[in-house]
């Protein structure tokens, strides 16, 4: 998983973070199109994204990613992925995790 | 490793030929980059403008910044150090392990023509951005970048530059070192600044629950730090002074609404390049300014005994 900024996500932070703008900016990521058909997951399909800190749901759209890596802006969403080590850094990672994506079945929305 | 060779931003917009974004993508985070410093304006030694750059993008994925560039190197996932060791080599003429050179994902060739081309500009200047900061290896791809930089200077004039954030984080840096000597990570528990990035750094501090009340000023932690740090946030007593209401503000026990600096709040703001720009505020805030608050609280902490025995080190000149 491959988090980062956006254009919509940088004017959402100015429109207010409990915008409808900003939260929907932050809640979509992009897959390459294989993959998703690969999952099983059609355009605007609610995804399950888990790393081994957390998980987090984003709605999942077609594009122009490379195969195996999915992108979505920084937000509240990519804090929960986040592991709290900075391997002494100071910095946490906060691109580059492994991550495991699952469709959501519609009766499982909570 | 070690030091930054740079310029101002002032030199790239009037002499830098040759320009590399690495890890970065200007077109949605920085938009107006290339239109004021790195590729449109014309100068007295580049007086066709975009025509007399080159511009290279390094990223992961194709972002908008691709538009915009003359070449873009796609270099795979978790491979920037490798690849900076290699133009490193290359750029001495010294022999490459061709496996190595299939692993970043980028032909020999193309990484011959873009050495060619970095010894032969006239000014380079390498701009790195979270892509190449924030993957793994960190602060170590960074100085691999600017030991890069470094060497191309046996060739040409070649500088680097990070693509700092919004708002005024380089300011905060700034302050930081010339206070302290540090830019970050740091402690002042016994009354002098030791530095420590992973001990005495904000996420980490959080994270293992070191402090017991935090106070932020401009930041949005709520909305950027792992979740630990933000639920260690959430336990303890967290002030925060921001003109917005955030993730922050709504898990802090108190918010402080301030006048926005640069728009209702006087100030100086730091470039990127690290120059200092003056804020002229255009609007009337009813709210008090961050300086004014952290001002009043000080005095009103001033007026409160000294809570640690007389003498203690940890007692500052002006207690004493």
């Amino acid at each position: 998983m491959n988090a980062s900024r956006t254009s919509r996500q940088g004017v959402g932070i100015n429109a207010g973070k409990f915008s409808k703008e900003y939260q929907n900016a932050v809640s979509v990521m992009t897959m390459h199109p294989e993959d998703m058909a690969s999952i099983g997951a059609q355009e605007g399909d609610l995804c399950r994204v888990t790393t081994a800190d957390g998980e987090a749901t984003f709605a999942c759209t077609a594009g122009n990613v490379p195969e195996g890596m999915i992108f979505v802006p920084y937000g509240p969403a990519t804090c929960r992925l986040m592991n709290g080590s900075t391997d002494g850094t100071g910095m946490p990672q906060s691109k580059g995790w492994p991550v495991d994506v699952q469709p959501i079945a519609d009766d499982d929305v909570s | 490793m070690g030091g930054k060779v740079t310029c101002t931003l002032g030199e790239v917009k009037n002499r830098a030929d040759f320009i590399v974004y690495w890890g970065g993508n200007p077109a949605e985070c920085h938009p107006r980059h290339f239109t004021k410093y790195t590729l449109m304006q014309k100068s007295r030694w580049l007086p066709r403008g975009r025509k007399d750059r080159t511009m290279v993008l390094v990223d992961i994925r194709e972002t908008k910044s691709a538009k915009a560039a003359d070449i873009f190197l796609q270099v795979r996932p978790g491979c920037d150090f490798e690849l900076l060791s290699i133009l490193r080599a290359m750029v001495r003429d010294e022999p490459v392990d061709p496996d190595a050179v299939a692993e970043t994902g980028i032909a020999y060739d193309v990484l011959e023509d873009l050495v060619r081309r970095m010894k032969s500009c006239r000014f380079g200047c390498m701009f790195f951005g979270m892509g190449l900061s924030m993957t793994r290896g960190k602060h170590m791809n960074s100085a691999a970048l600017l030991t890069l930089a470094a060497e191309l200077n046996a060739f040409t004039k070649f500088v680097a530059m990070p693509m700092r954030g919004h708002g005024n984080v380089t300011g905060a840096d700034v302050i930081m070192r010339w206070q302290t000597g540090y830019p970050f990570g740091i402690t002042f528990n016994r009354g002098y600044p030791r530095y420590n990035p992973g001990e005495f750094s904000t996420v980490d501090v959080l994270v293992r629950g070191d402090c017991d009340a935090a106070f932020i000023i401009g930041a949005d932690p709520g909305a950027t730090m792992p979740q630990p740090a933000i639920d260690h946030l959430a336990r303890i007593p967290t002030i925060v002074l921001d003109p917005h209401v955030t993730h922050t503000s709504r898990l802090a026990r108190v918010h402080i609404t301030t006048a926005p600096a640069g728009i209702a709040a006087p100030g100086t703001a730091y470039r990127m390049d690290e120059i200092p720009l003056p804020l002229k505020p255009a609007l009337k805030s009813p709210y008090p300014t961050d300086e004014e608050i952290v001002r009043r609280i000080r005095e009103a902490v001033a007026t409160r005994p000294f809570w640690m025995p007389e003498d203690s080190p940890q007692m500052t000149t002006e207690q004493l």
